[in-house]
Order: C-alpha cells, then structure tokens, then sequence
C-alpha cells in the first residue's frame, strides 16, 4: 500500500474510543453491518479480536474474511489501520 | 472416521461455540443460553456427521463452503476434538505459536493447523475427485486420455503378441511414424513441422544400427523409397481424418497395434526408468530416451521421445492435462490417432511427483498442484519461516540492537577500574592534603610564636644579666 486512506488517517490519528466499527479503515457499511451483526459493533471489539489474535497478519485476515467476507484489500486496510494504531497509542 | 458419540449438551458452552464456528454456522445473539447453542449444534454439526457416510443425502441448508469442506470433514472432526490444549501443544508441534485459543479464535487456529496438517495428507492419492472441478481444460481432450488408457490396459495382451509382429513389419510402422510425425498428427501443437525434424535428427544421431537412415529423409523420400505403401497410408490417413470412419478401423487393427504397442510399451519403460531421470533435469531426456530405445530396439521409440519432447513444451504452456478418468469408451479413429501424441502426457503427473504411490487410474494430481507450488514441495519450505513471525522477529530485533557480550564485559571493567581508581583517590587524598595544610600552618604558627617568646625570654635574661653587670 503506497498511500493511506484518509479513513486510515482519520482513525490513527486519535484513541479509538466509542468509534463505531465502520470507522476502521477498510470497513464500510456493508462490513460493518455485518460485523454489527456478530456483535462486533464498536471499533475495540475488533481491536480485542486483533490482540487476542496476537496481531498476527495472516490470523487477523482470515478472521475478518470469515466474520464478514472481506476482500484482500478490506483486510489489508484494516489490519494496517489497527496495527498502526496499535503502534501509537498501545 | 470416527463415529461422534460425545452429547453435545455435556459440551461447554464456548466448546458448542467453537464448533459452530468451526462448521460455518452463525452463531445466535451473545445473550442466548446453552440450550440454543446445542440445538444449533444438534441441528448442523450431528446433521452434517449423518451426511458423512451417506454422500448423496446433502442438506439443503449446507451451502457450497459446508459442500467443500465435507471432504476434509474427518479432519475436521478430529480437530475438533481436540481440546484447546492439544490444540495449541499441536500447532507448536508445527512451529506455529499460538496465542489464547478462545470461542473466537478457535475456529481460526483449527484452520491453520488443518492446513499445515495439508501439505503431509496431500501425499496420499485422494485428490482425484477435486481434479475435474479444478481442470480447466477441455472435456475432449479428457476423453481422449481417458479412452487411450482404457485402451492400453485392454490391448495388454495384444502388443504382446504384436511385439513379434513389430519386427518384421517396422517398414511400415516407420514410414507410418514419419507420416504422422511429419505431417498429421499433431493438429493440436502448435509446432512447425521443422522443429519437429529439428528434435528429430537431434535425436536420430546416437541411434541403433538398425535404423540407418534419418527420419527426415525417411519422411521427404518416403515417397521415393515405399511407393507401394501409399495407396494404404492414405486410405489409412483419409480414414484417421474421418472421425465416422468406423468400417476403415477394422483392416487396421494390426496397424493399431503396430502403432499402439511400442508407445505403450515406452510408457511403461518411461514410467519404471526415466521417471527419477526426468525429475533430475530435463538435458537428460535425450540420452535416456537413447537408452530407453536400446532397451525396446524399435524405431517407434523415436515417435515417443518426440511426442514426449512436445509434451515438455504443451507442459509448459499450460495445456496438458494432468488427469484423466474413465468414462464410457467411446473409440473413433480419429480419437485413436489422437491418442497417439497425447499418450506420453499420462505420465508426467509421475514425472513430476516420482514419490506419489501409483493409483489404479494412474491419477495422483491435480492441475493446481504445479501452479501452488512445484509438486508440492515449496509449501514445505513455507511453514518454518512461519514462526518466525511476531515473537521470534521481535526477539531477533532486540539481540541485533543489544552490544556484543565482550564489550559489554570491557565497559563493564573500565568503568569498574574508574570507579576504584577515584574512590583510592578520595581515599588517600581527600582530607589529608586540606587536614595536613592546616596541620602544618598551625604548627607554622605555634612555633614561630614559640620562637618569639623564647628568643623575648632569651633576650630578657640577656638585659637582666647586663643590667646586673653594670
């Protein structure tokens, strides 16, 4: 990934808070319907997901495509986004 | 596989969980109780063991991802079984550290351990039934194959007793070969026909005495030399060109076997001597198939290792097939001259995996294997890098920013031998200089006043002494 979204910005730029999980990057509606409906509804959640998963890549993508069907470059957003952000403020 | 005996409602509920997940079933909202989750358990996880040993019953709410995993469904089973525990000992048996296993990774870590588990299971000649959904070539060449393959396993016995016949009739079976090398049979490769006699007197140089003459020039003077033979190979080459031309397959026969012997034969020598050869490198072909052709002594040999050549360049273009099965027989002529050059492509599923154990159907791969990895192996090669992922790399990081140990050490002393030297220092020095200076200027003092008196007491006497002189 070359550049980032601004979504990506948006999100690293600040603690996550009670971002609803459409803020992820990567994640839009229809995702994040879908995640609402597993009861990933807020943006930690996926977080909590992402940690239990150690923030292993490979993990976390699998996870995503199963619990919502997202494509390569959905998972790769969202895993850059949470990692970063991560990184910052963990 | 083994039978599924445990009651599911002794299950845990993040068990029940799990294996919901595990079979691709949604699970119900957060809040819901046990009884929900082993009636969907019940429902879905027993329903599909059920369907297990009855292939055709297949529940309609099972979906395409419920149908492609119920042929792995014994592994899954046995994964599942596992408790979390084992489950996580297995994937560090595999290299793989696992973080906590919990209801929501669970399904994720059985996964991954499947596919490592993969690589060893695919060994075994199971994925034949996977190899027609995945090929994407064409149904007629499949047929083709499929009935070439019937028809050497029938004709066994046949070549036997056509193999004498070889002999005296190789005349004709040669100028038939450069017939169909040259000029017919190869509809489908999209060779010139001069590159074919390029591989051809390549390879006709080391050949047995019996073969004086070149198989090119046996082609162009063809005509010259076995003019009586044309009538019949044209009659023969017009009736090959007919697929209907079911009556002019009949007088054929022994040409069929002429034909189908030595191939059949180079097949089976291909499939016991060159297999290993072919793995170790491709420059071997020529001298094998030398050698390949001392060992039948028939010149129609060359007709294979020039099928087999093309065979290379098709595997490279991605066209040939590496499976066939057996359908209806369903011969034409046309199909039977076809099969001719198509013949050697069923042996390159063993050129490429020597290992894998022979099948009945001679079928071991599917088309993705080549393309996942070279026969498989790379994706040996994929999973010890795999631990090295989070942990490992971290680990490595931080000794690559760490200073070696022995400088570490030789800091260590230096700074060591600083602080002694300082503290000897202030230990001899520090109140002795300023203590001795005060010391010494008091005593300065005190003796130069010592001095004064004495020398006032002195002088006293002195005048006392003088005074009572006068």
């Amino acid at each position: 990934m070359s550049s980032t979204s601004q979504k990506h910005k948006d999100f690293v730029a600040e603690p996550m808070g009670e971002k609803s999980v459409m803020a992820l990057a990567g994640i839009g509606d229809v995702l994040g319907k879908r995640l609402e409906e597993k009861g990933f509804d807020k943006a930690y959640v996926v977080l909590g997901q992402f940690l239990v998963l150690k923030k292993d890549e490979e993990l976390f993508r699998d996870w995503l495509k199963d619990t919502c069907g997202a494509n390569a470059k959905q998972q790769g957003d969202c895993y850059g986004c949470l990692r970063e952000w991560c990184d910052s403020f963990l | 596989m083994p039978v599924f005996v445990e009651d599911p409602a002794k299950f845990s509920k993040s068990r029940l969980k799990s294996d919901l997940v595990a079979h691709n079933v949604s699970l119900p909202s957060a809040e819901s109780k046990k009884e929900v989750y082993v009636q969907l358990y019940l429902k879905h996880v027993n329903q599909k063991n059920a369907a297990d040993f009855s292939s055709d019953e297949e529940d309609h709410e099972q979906d395409a991802i419920d149908k492609e995993e119920h042929a792995k469904d014994p592994q899954m089973l046995d994964l599942a079984d596992l408790t979390d525990d084992d489950l996580k000992a297995m994937l560090l048996k595999h290299g793989v550290k696992a973080g906590p296993i919990v209801g929501s990774t669970r399904a994720l870590y059985e996964r991954k351990l499947k596919k490592l588990l993969e690589p060893d299971a695919q060994h075994k000649p199971n994925g034949t039934g996977d190899g027609a959904l995945y090929s994407d070539s064409e149904e007629e060449e499949e047929d083709r194959e499929e009935e070439e393959e019937e028809e050497l396993d029938s004709e066994q016995v046949r070549q036997e007793r056509a193999a004498q016949l070889e002999e005296a009739q190789q005349e004709i079976s040669q100028a038939e070969l450069c017939l169909q090398n040259g000029d017919y049979v190869y509809p489908q490769c999209f060779l010139m026909s001069s590159r074919l006699r390029a591989c051809a007197s390549r390879h006709w140089e080391p050949r047995p005495k019996r073969n004086a003459g070149n198989v090119v020039e046996l082609s162009s003077e063809w005509s010259r030399s076995q003019c009586s033979q044309i009538p019949i190979e044209l009659s023969r080459t017009s009736s090959l060109d007919e697929p209907t031309g079911l009556g002019s397959r009949v007088p054929p026969v022994s040409q069929s076997d002429i034909i189908h012997v030595p191939t059949s034969s180079s097949s089976r020598t291909f499939s016991i001597t060159q297999m290993v050869e072919e793995m170790e490198s491709q420059s071997l072909l020529s001298s094998s198939t030398d050698r390949e052709r001392e060992l039948n002594g028939s010149i129609v040999e060359e007709h294979w290792s020039r099928a087999n050549r093309l065979d290379m360049l098709k595997r490279d273009k991605c066209t040939m097939k590496n499976q066939s099965l057996y359908y209806t027989p369903k011969a034409s002529p046309y199909e039977l001259a076809v099969k001719l050059t198509q013949e050697p492509v069923t042996d390159i599923p063993q050129e490429i995996l020597p290992d894998s154990e022979p099948t009945p159907t001679g079928i071991h791969v599917t088309r993705r294997r080549p393309i996942k990895g070279a026969a498989g192996r790379p994706i040996q090669y994929k999973y010890p890098d795999t631990p090295v992922s989070p942990m490992t790399r971290e680990r490595q990081e931080v000794e690559r920013r760490l200073v070696p140990i022995y400088i570490q050490i030789l800091v260590f002393l230096i700074v060591a031998c600083l602080l002694y030297l300082i503290y000897a220092y202030v230990e001899d020095n520090s109140f002795n200089p300023f203590v001795a200076l005060l010391d010494s200027l008091n005593q300065e003092s005190g003796s130069e006043e010592g001095h004064l008196l004495q020398a006032e007491t002195q002088d006293t006497p002195v005048l006392d002494t003088l005074t009572g002189q006068e």
